[in-house]
């Protein structure tokens, strides 16, 4: 029951976190003056596809480099090389075949990560910090000690 | 003629490297490319040093890049220092710190953001203060802002879901999203020293919604590995069959069980 009420709280929480993200885009919209819709389209296409191939080529890598007799690795390697090229090719055209452009591109994809990840790790670091830093309220039945057996019962009459 | 100043060689092929050091490092301990992986990544970070000593800000977006890392170095180290001396300045069952280090661990966090803030009324530095630096400069301020100001409201309301008044837990984040959220507001409407508002609309609409569909695509490729692994586990064929014992290995097998049998039998 308790578990029940705990759950439905994520959709308010997921309702918030989005109502935060619009009002910060709408802040921007409203502040530029708007932008064309299929200009965000398009870059938002131009990301996935270079983030799809980029990161199938280094799991390709991770993979090749812990190949091992027991696994299957023709499916995977062969696979992840397609998805690599896919992902990849896909891009290279979408920039007329500009490798510098891919490249500048790639750069701006790390620097989101590492961005990413340094905010992740400022919150819940601080997060772990608060909550193990708790103090709770002393239980009495932990500051009982053992009388080792030696219990006496005084029965009211 | 390839050299370390070109990208290529000096930063690319670093980051392939530590990829393929990462699989060597998940071989088993007996596997000879287990004691690869330490030099292959010491290799890597060697040549990255050396590629960013061999190139200036403006040469290439690689150089740029590394300029903006080592340029938020003080303020993340700052930032995870503080994190790590508030949480063991606890009261922390492993490694304690003195408990009077816990309120200057929260400032030094804290003071990690603020530097940030800082950073933004103050000129860059050359290497990131045109072209492509300033857009990945300012690609990074954003997608740091957006991703605390979102994870620290996810954060604190996870904090009030889970009850017990948490509420020193819940208002220190919720203090974290408004700073972002001031610091957001700010670099929107008034723009930050060197970079115009108009520029950090530019920088959203193009560089977030890429980053955007960036996350997407990085999920999409590893739910596809996922797949792909599935798939190859469930077209490897059942083991062999084993073939039945012949006459002589019942025979071992007889005689090892009746010599424990007698064995028990006479104890």
């Amino acid at each position: 029951m308790r578990n029940e009420e705990r759950e439905s709280w994520w959709g308010p929480v997921a309702l918030l976190m989005f109502l935060i993200a619009f009002s910060m885009n709408l802040l921007v919209w409203q502040l530029s003056g708007g932008t064309e819709f299929s200009l965000i389209v398009e870059r938002m296409i131009l990301g996935f596809t270079l983030a799809f191939g980029l990161t199938s080529f280094a799991l390709l890598l991770i993979s090749l480099g812990a190949v091992h007799r027991h696994v299957r690795w023709q499916e995977q390697v062969m696979g992840l090389l397609l998805l690599t090229g896919l992902g990849l090719s896909l891009t290279n055209w979408q920039m007329d075949g500009s490798f510098a452009a891919m490249r500048n591109e790639g750069v701006i994809l790390l620097s989101g990560i590492t961005a990413m990840l340094a905010a992740l790790g400022l919150v819940f670091g601080l997060l772990l910090a608060l909550v193990t830093g708790r103090e709770h309220v002393p239980d009495p039945l932990l500051q009982m000690e053992s009388t080792h057996g030696d219990v006496s019962i005084e029965l009211e009459d | 003629m390839s050299s370390l100043a070109d990208p290529w060689i000096g930063f690319w092929l670093p980051l392939a490297l530590l990829c393929l050091a990462t699989g060597f490092w998940l071989t088993d301990r007996k596997d000879s490319r287990k004691r690869l992986s330490g030099p292959i990544f010491f290799v890597s970070v060697v040549l990255i040093v050396a590629f960013g000593s061999k190139t200036r800000g403006g040469d290439s977006s690689e150089t740029a890049l590394l300029a903006v890392l080592l340029h938020m170095l003080g303020p993340v180290a700052l930032m995870a220092i503080g994190s790590l001396v508030a949480t063991f300045s606890g009261p922390s069952p492993v490694g304690p710190l003195p408990r009077g280090l816990r309120p200057l661990g929260f400032l030094m966090a804290m003071g990690g953001l603020f530097w940030i803030g800082w950073m933004l009324i103050s000129e860059p530095p050359d290497a990131i203060a045109n072209g492509i630096g300033e857009t990945i400069w300012g690609a990074w301020v954003e997608v740091f802002l957006s991703i605390l100001i979102l994870i620290a409201t996810l954060a604190g309301s996870f904090c009030v879901m889970m009850g017990d008044e948490r509420h020193k837990e819940a208002l220190t984040l919720a203090g974290l999203t408004i700073a972002g959220g001031v610091m957001f507001n700010e670099i929107m409407h008034n723009g930050s020293e060197g970079l115009l508002a108009a520029g950090w609309h530019q920088i959203h609409w193009e560089e977030m919604m890429f980053l955007i569909g960036g996350l997407l695509g990085t999920l999409t490729a590893v739910l596809a590995f996922i797949a792909l692994v599935y798939m190859a586990e469930k077209r490897a064929p059942d083991p062999d069959v084993i073939a039945p014992l012949s006459e002589e290995e019942k025979a071992v097998v007889d005689a090892v069980l009746r010599l424990h049998l007698e064995v028990e039998e006479s104890e």
